[in-house]
């Protein structure tokens, strides 16, 4: 496989990504972005060795959003990653990390109360500990029925429109009640939600964990329903921040020649359903009064998309609801590298400032559109936390 | 996403985020678009206003000389009193941030850098009050052991080449490595965010006792890695009986971080929109108007639609031109980028720049030409656009690097584009 790799050119090595890296900010082991980054490519293409440190890099982009000059930071460690994984096999532990969607494939025979009793149990946990899946992590909980196979039985009402939704694996295995809420909202506002059958896992987690290869493959099969719902006409939208982005960015990225037709779009859930609310279709009239106090985190894979915060905004526009931005920079666990043994503390000290933050506010729940982010803030925070979506469902939904 | 702003301010930098301030405490919708942070977070935070004018160091206070300056100088089109508010109101803003801002009452303070030189500057934090040094009679230069750029002898050896503060005895010493083992050479960055912690503080407090006891001083310059926040080196000042002076590093410097999150807290709290990761690099206009910029994103391109528009842009290092041989243009909406006196780049690359490094360079003052209310002008002198203002770096006719006037200039044109922008809606 012949790699593409980013240009690092545009680096003056002015230390923005430096000051803004949450994992150099926790711990003096990762020699920071722009030495592993830009600085250190110049060594990898003479085809000297790889720099020690390069597994440190959690990939949550906060290198790309601070360079004032255009270089893509992460895009130049991934590829770095790769790299290194096509010449040292990775551990198992970073094969289960990449491949959540095909284990959970693998497991969908059993009721999900055993796959939890089989998971989740401390013999288990200690089990995964030992191959470097820590047993401190919060593991989420498999769901009893996969959100898209749920969703497939479910009478929408007959809507005028269509939208395509692009899940994500955290809402597909883990999380379906948010992905009906978000169902419940466009329903609301006229849309029937179709889920096209290849849509398989985005290959963020793949490539964070050096399996590149594999991510093509992934990403070979999204085009081609990408494709096809443009042929229609019909928007594709994701309401997980990093899905978005690694079908946006990081494909045409690192594989250009899988998008040589154009690039096919998704957007993000939360600012269709602003554009929803723009264009009459949804109405944020409240049916319950829910005096809450919120407070919101922005994942890093949101802010780097370039589209400000839309799901920051439709919480703002909610009567009753007093949101905070928390503001307080990456929660840590960035897809999956908090669940790592040998990061998890790094994850821990990089979200410190946010779990402090939100335990401080004073908020009965936090909210965050990144499932990851969720459950991290759970584990940090000791606070409840839910999808802006699930929070505007509450609000608009009538009660019986 | 077409949702419509009051008034849209482009760039993080020192101009866009004092712009945005100013413009939300009008009572405007702000947002703030930016790719990339500007300058300000990996600078020393000190707030140059005018260090010298052709060459010559400024004495006394530097708003007294700002009438000497051309009448095409960014100061003279803002007015002293422009200035002097624009600057009241950054330390306003800081001090309320815990990141007070304050101004030696002789004048232009001479900071120490971690190289040896003297650096004419007006506002500091605290930790940055440089005049002390005239009343110390011995001096400790402390370094640390596995910091970068950090030689206490060579700032010995060159501030001694200075005839003020030869009179001064100089000792020098090494503070213990704080994180043995580390993977990286040591930026005072890492250093003040360990002294954010207790045991950092500990370190800190600990050492700088027993080097005096070994030297004794009575004043210690350090690098800046006393903490991230006001409230730490208030509680270091304290716990040290003599007073401590940090010297201007080399990026990453702290004292800027410390000022850029004061005012990123500052726009949160007044409820200023940020969009990061996202580059301008069209407009949409309509006769002598712009109605949106068009920004390059992660997920293709967007609008944003706004009444008034303020670019703060950062110049050529900023990323606000794009040059190719023989012509720069700004970048956005395709200004011509003049010097000083109006006179395009000269078509030879090799021109732009003088032979002598600390020369008098023709790109360092070229930029966007504007009037009084930082309107970009055409060629004939008037408006190129009514509700699009510039400020900071991309504004032309003065050069920052060689009158010490960067982050003054970015506030005081940063306050007269914002008040122009809020005049448009
Ligand atoms: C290392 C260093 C140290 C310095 N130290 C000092 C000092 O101690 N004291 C002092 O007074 N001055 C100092 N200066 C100078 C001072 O920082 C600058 O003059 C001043 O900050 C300029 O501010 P600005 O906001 O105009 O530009 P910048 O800080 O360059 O900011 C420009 C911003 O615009 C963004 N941007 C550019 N183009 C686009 C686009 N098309 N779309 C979206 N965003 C865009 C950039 O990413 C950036 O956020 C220093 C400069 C440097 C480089």
């Amino acid at each position: 496989m012949s790699i593409h790799h980013p240009t690092p050119d545009a680096c003056i090595a002015c230390t923005a990504c430096v000051v803004n890296c949450p994992v150099a900010r926790a711990t003096p082991n990762y020699l920071g972005p722009r030495l592993v980054g830009p600085a250190y490519e110049r060594f990898r293409l003479l085809g000297l060795g790889e720099e020690a440190s390069l597994h440190y890099c959690s990939n949550c982009k906060n290198c790309d959003i601070s360079c004032p000059h255009g270089v893509q930071v992460s895009a130049i460690n991934m590829t770095a990653r790769a790299e290194y994984c096509l010449a040292h096999k990775p551990a198992l532990r970073d094969w289960v990390l990449g491949h959540g969607e095909l284990l959970a494939r693998l497991l969908r025979p059993l009721p999900a109360g055993l796959k939890n009793f089989g998971m989740l149990n401390p013999l288990t946990r200690r089990a995964l500990d030992r191959i470097g899946i820590s047993a401190r992590a919060p593991m989420p909980a498999f769901a009893p029925e996969r959100f898209r196979d749920r969703l497939a039985k479910t009478y929408q009402g007959m809507q005028p429109r269509k939208v395509a939704l692009f899940p994500g694996c955290f809402i597909d295995i883990y999380d379906p009640g948010t992905g009906f809420d978000l169902v419940w909202a466009l329903n609301r506002a006229g849309y029937e939600v179709i889920i096209p059958k290849e849509f398989s896992c985005c290959g963020l987690p793949m490539i964070a964990n050096g399996f590149r290869k594999d991510a093509e493959k992934n990403a070979k099969r999204n085009l081609r329903a990408l494709q096809r719902m443009r042929a229609e006409g019909i928007p594709v939208i994701s309401s997980c921040p990093s899905c978005v982005l690694m079908h946006n960015q990081d494909v045409p990225e690192f594989f250009p020649e899988l998008v040589r037709d154009g690039r096919p779009q998704v957007l993000d859930a939360q600012a269709f359903l602003l554009d929803c609310v723009e264009r009459g279709e949804l109405s944020l009239t409240p049916e319950n009064e829910v005096a809450e106090r919120i407070i919101y985190h922005a994942p890093c894979h949101l802010r780097a998309q370039g589209g400000g915060l839309p799901g920051y905004e439709l919480l703002r526009l909610l009567p009753g609801l007093r949101v905070d931005n928390a503001d307080a920079g990456c929660c840590g666990i960035s897809g999956s590298y908090g669940f790592k043994k040998e990061k998890y503390d790094v994850a821990m000290t990089v979200g410190a400032p946010l779990f402090d933050k939100v335990r401080r506010s004073g908020a009965d729940l936090s909210c965050s559109e990144c499932g990851t982010c969720r459950i991290q803030l759970v584990h940090g925070a000791n606070r409840p936390s839910l999808h802006p979506v699930s929070l505007l469902r509450r609000v608009l939904e009538k009660r019986a | 996403m077409s949702r419509t702003t009051d008034i849209l301010v482009v760039g993080s930098g020192m101009a866009g985020l004092a712009a945005a301030i100013v413009a939300r405490s009008q009572g405007k919708r702000v947002a703030l678009l930016s790719r990339g942070c500007g300058s300000l977070n990996i600078g020393s935070g000190c707030v140059d206003v005018l260090g010298y004018i052709d060459g010559r160091a400024v004495a006394g206070n530097p708003l007294d000389a700002l009438d000497a300056l051309p009448p095409r100088h960014p100061y003279r089109l803002v007015g002293r009193e422009g200035v002097e508010t624009a600057l009241g109101l950054l330390r306003e803003v800081c001090a309320r941030r815990d990141a007070p801002l304050n101004a030696a009452a002789t004048g232009n303070r001479r900071v120490p850098t971690i190289l040896g030189t003297l650096k004419p500057t007006w506002l500091t934090l605290p930790s940055f009050q440089a005049e002390r040094l005239e009343t110390a009679e011995t001096v400790l230069v402390a370094g640390i052991r596995g910091l970068k750029d950090s030689h206490p002898a060579l700032v010995t050896a060159q501030l001694r080449r200075y005839p003020h503060p030869a009179r001064i005895r100089w000792h020098e010493t090494h503070l213990e490595n704080p994180m043995p083992g580390a993977h990286r050479n040591l930026s005072p960055l890492d250093i003040a965010r360990l002294v954010e912690t207790a045991e950092g503080a500990a370190w800190l407090i600990s050492g700088l006792h027993k080097a005096l006891r070994a030297t004794p001083a009575d004043l210690v310059l350090l690098p800046p890695v006393c903490g991230l926040c006001g409230t730490t080196w208030k509680g270091l000042a304290a716990a040290v009986p003599v007073p401590l002076v940090e010297m201007a590093a080399l990026p990453p410097g702290v004292g800027g971080l410390r000022l850029y999150t004061a005012l990123l807290e500052e726009l949160r709290s007044l409820g200023v929109d940020m969009i990061e990761n996202a580059r301008a690099v069209a407009a949409e206009c309509d006769g002598g108007s712009c109605r949106a910029l068009v920004a390059e994103t992660a997920c293709g391109s967007r609008r944003f639609e706004a009444r008034a528009f303020v670019m703060a842009t950062g110049g050529f290092m900023g990323g606000g031109f794009q040059s190719s041989p023989g012509e720069a243009r700004e970048a956005v909406f395709g200004l011509p980028v003049l010097q000083a006196d109006g006179a395009p780049l000269p078509q030879r690359p090799e021109d732009w720049s003088d032979k002598d490094i600390f020369g008098s360079h023709a790109f360092a003052s070229a930029g966007v030409m504007v009037n009084a209310d930082m309107q970009p002008l055409r060629a004939d002198g008037a408006p190129a656009l009514n509700n699009v203002f510039f400020a900071g770096r991309s504004v032309g006719g003065y050069d920052f690097a060689a009158e010490k006037s960067g982050n003054g200039v970015a506030v005081a044109t940063a306050w007269r584009a914002a008040l122009s922008a809020c005049a448009q809606c």
